[in-house]
């Protein structure tokens, strides 16, 4: 017998959810198209087969659902990977990138939700650690021979021409990963998501503030280099990612902070490409704790606030400790054995923890 | 909070209609915290407005006759006991009370009050005379609950619109009991036509009233949420009102007052929202208490078919699915609602935070589901399950249909069934 409320929002369920993030992310797709063509969409279209097919063969194989493809998680899962990327990676690598992310980032916890990280960056950090050579050369990065449309100056009729190339720049221009050709339209998606209430200002408004306030208060902020469209595709696609993210908006709004400070910390201490997904995935880890942490206050509750703060304390003397310990990894090159360590944990804790609970919705 | 489209349009026009009581009044025994005892013979004859039925202590209640009759016994239908009572259409009635309204005293009002069987129509049923009981504690406020938040209902629309005045006068007796500095009218927005006539009414009797316009958000009507947005008061659940000097009454409870002390009849009729897409004729009807569904059903031109659709008791979003066409009205039912059979597309749970969004007691909903399943009570504690109003709001926005409802009612018991 089904339990009241017997009236649902219309268009509102999940798989909803996830059209409205491929909506938000296809004016990327076609940026994509315009800069690299063909290149480009076909590394995309076989991230999301890989990523759809490992979906359908291992839910039905290892959790015994057989209706998973369809909620669309998949596409968005290998899009994003995509996105990360250089345009001329190797075919093999994004379709090893996106079993990785489907296999190991989200089936294995569960399925669809239960995941504590986000799948795409998962499959990231396996293509750099099984693909240590390829991923880290700078041979992937010069993509110069492929570029279908070149950069151009968009707003020939302004005479400062440092602003009109900056404004071009913002709006469309060749080089970095796959989905960082156009600030505009990655903004654009976000408001899109914005809008559709499938994310919150909290953590974006937060990270970026964070990040940006951390360069501008620290002497020779401006030499550091970094990505401002990787920055904000992070921001705005991947932080904001459900599963991975707090629940609550003071949550949110820490979590996002502890994002931008991390990315801070780890540009200025030279981790020079991954510093975005460092952070992001370091914080997944304490997503749950944050949640619980920074819980609203129940209607005419007395909050301690001085327990509050402690746990914060702790909270963040924790992250800051293992954002310490991810940097000493990657100065001595060992980042790889972390994954070496998740590798082992989500086998072991699929085998004997949730494949218990696979047919519990949480 | 949450806006959810009121679908109230269809019905808040139409006038007030009777509808005739049936042959056989199914009265409801269940009470706000108990059980009433019958206190009439099975087989003998009963006139109407008699009392059948009382319970006693300090959630005491009592249910009348709605018609004159024979009684045929108790039975138990979906685990609720109902008192059969035959109708004989004769309309045999006892004679009304009379009361000299100007000279009533305070005592009086009360056990009237628990004599009639009144008790808060919004849907929990609390009886009336415990909660206007306040004794020499001052009240600042007295708020009238027109925030008929649940969607579709229109009862108590229609009430306002319609008897203005008989439902000021009972405010008006109400007064000689709690004696508020202020009396406070909640209507949402979207019935803000009602403001000038309300106001106007109130200015030729005398009564100095104010009206406070409420947002068109779900669960505005919740009592909790009201006293917050008329008083700025938040006080937590399980807390007396009437100790932060407020006393908030229903539109529908008003409508019961004023009948008992100005018609000198016990709550036996009250006003139902007919209403939903599978509907027929809808509108706001004068129901008989103890009126069977199947009744309301075949009178207005539809029969029972629990396969084709989805007959609710109450408001769509807490009212509760008929399993038994027999289950009679009962004194807190605002509405039946004959709707599609609703579709569930389950998902796992996202993390959405959609539910937290929205809950306005401000809970974690999802971490009820999480340690429901896995019956951690200390964990069910810590999010505070009790402190959950039940009002559907999480269930309704979660995107992936995680039985939210069950893990709350589930954890509530699973808390209750401890020491914790």
């Amino acid at each position: 017998m089904s339990l009241n409320p017997y009236i649902k929002p219309k268009k509102g369920n999940t798989s909803f959810v996830m059209l409205d993030v491929i909506i938000a992310l296809l004016p990327l797709v076609i940026a994509g198209y315009f800069a690299y063509g063909m290149q480009a969409m076909w590394l995309l279209l076989i991230a999301s087969g890989c990523a759809l097919a490992t979906d359908v063969i291992f839910s039905a194989l290892l959790l015994k659902q057989y209706r998973s493809a369809l909620d669309g998680s998949a596409i968005v899962t290998a899009l994003l990977l995509c996105f990360t990327l250089s345009p001329i990676t190797p075919w093999y690598m994004v379709a090893f990138g996106a079993v990785a992310a489907i296999l190991f980032g989200k089936i294995t916890w569960g399925g669809l939700g239960k995941n504590r990280f986000n799948p795409a960056l998962i499959g990231r950090e396996f293509m750099a650690v099984f693909f240590p050579v390829v991923m880290t050369s700078a041979g992937i990065w010069a993509t110069k021979d492929y570029i279908q449309t070149p950069a151009t100056n968009l707003f020939p009729g302004l005479s400062n021409e440092y602003l009109s190339s900056y404004l071009s720049g913002l709006v469309y221009k060749t080089n970095g990963a796959m989905g960082e050709y156009s600030i505009a339209l990655i903004a654009l998606g976000g408001f899109y998501l914005l809008l559709r209430k499938r994310i919150s200002w909290h953590i974006p408004l937060a990270l970026l503030a964070v990040f940006f306030g951390s360069f501008w208060f620290i002497e020779n902020g401006q030499n550091y280099s970094y990505s401002i469209a990787g920055v904000l595709l992070g921001t705005l696609f991947m932080a904001t990612d459900m599963p991975s993210s707090p629940t609550n908006n003071y949550g949110k709004l820490y979590y996002g902070s502890m994002i931008g400070l991390v990315a801070f910390i780890f540009i200025i201490g030279k981790v020079s490409y991954e510093y975005m997904s460092y952070a992001i995935l370091l914080l997944n880890g304490f997503s749950y704790k944050i949640s619980e942490v920074f819980r609203p206050k129940v209607w005419g509750e007395k909050l301690d606030y001085k327990k509050r703060v402690e746990h914060i304390f702790y909270l963040t003397l924790s992250i800051l400790g293992c954002t310490l310990a991810i940097l000493s990894l990657h100065y001595y090159d060992m980042v790889s054995y972390l994954i070496y360590i998740y590798i082992a944990y989500i086998v072991l804790k699929f085998n004997f923890s949730f494949i218990k609970n696979i047919t519990n919705p949480i | 909070m949450i806006h959810i489209p009121s679908l109230k349009s269809t019905t808040k026009k139409i006038p007030i209609q009777k509808l005739a009581a049936p042959n056989m009044l199914y009265l409801p025994l269940t009470t706000y915290k108990g059980t009433l005892s019958t206190i009439v013979e099975k087989d003998s004859y009963v006139k109407k407005h008699q009392k059948v039925a009382a319970s006693e202590g300090v959630f005491a209640s009592s249910i009348h006759a709605p018609a004159s009759g024979y009684i045929r016994g108790e039975v138990n239908i979906d685990n609720q006991s109902y008192l059969m009572l035959e109708n004989d259409f004769k309309e045999v009635a006892i004679p009304a009370k009379q009361f000299t309204i100007n000279n009533i005293t305070e005592d009086e009002i009360l056990s009237t009050l628990l004599d009639f069987g009144i008790e808060g129509s919004g849907g929990a049923k609390f009886p009336t005379h415990t909660k206007y009981n306040t004794g020499s504690k001052p009240i600042d406020t007295f708020i009238i609950n027109a925030a008929e938040c649940e969607p579709y209902l229109s009862a108590d629309y229609t009430l306002l619109k319609n008897y203005t005045k008989q439902l000021l006068e009972a405010i008006q007796l109400m007064q000689k009991v709690i004696k508020a500095s202020a009396i406070v009218f909640g209507i949402e927005k979207q019935h803000k036509e009602l403001k000038p006539l309300i106001l106007q009414t109130a200015k030729n009797q005398d009564i100095p009233v104010k009206i406070k316009l409420l947002p068109n958000e779900y669960p505005q009507g919740g009592e909790l949420q009201l006293i917050k947005s008329v008083t700025g008061k938040e006080i937590p659940k399980g807390s007396i009102p009437a100790n932060y000097g407020i006393v908030v009454s229903n539109v529908g409870t008003l409508w019961a007052i004023y009948n008992a002390f100005y018609k000198g009849t016990p709550y036996t009729n009250r006003i139902v929202t007919i209403s939903g897409e599978k509907a027929e004729n809808i509108g706001n009807y004068e129901v008989a208490i103890g009126t069977p569904v199947s009744y309301i059903l075949e009178t207005i031109g539809l029969t029972w078919n629990a396969t084709s659709q989805t007959v609710i008791l109450g408001g769509p979003m807490m009212g509760k699915a008929v399993q038994q066409p027999e289950i009679g009205i009962n004194k807190g039912s605002g509405g039946i609602l004959i709707i599609p059979n609703p579709t569930n597309k389950r998902y796992n749970c996202i993390q959405c935070g959609y539910c937290v969004d929205v809950c306005p007691q401000h809970l974690m909903p999802m971490e009820f589901a999480r340690y429901s399943t896995t019956e951690d009570i200390l964990q069910l504690k810590n999010f505070h399950v009790n402190d959950c109003i039940e009002c559907g709001a999480c269930a309704y926005i979660c995107p992936s249909d995680v039985p939210l409802m069950n893990s709350i009612f589930k954890g509530k018991e699973l808390l209750k069934a401890t020491s914790l």
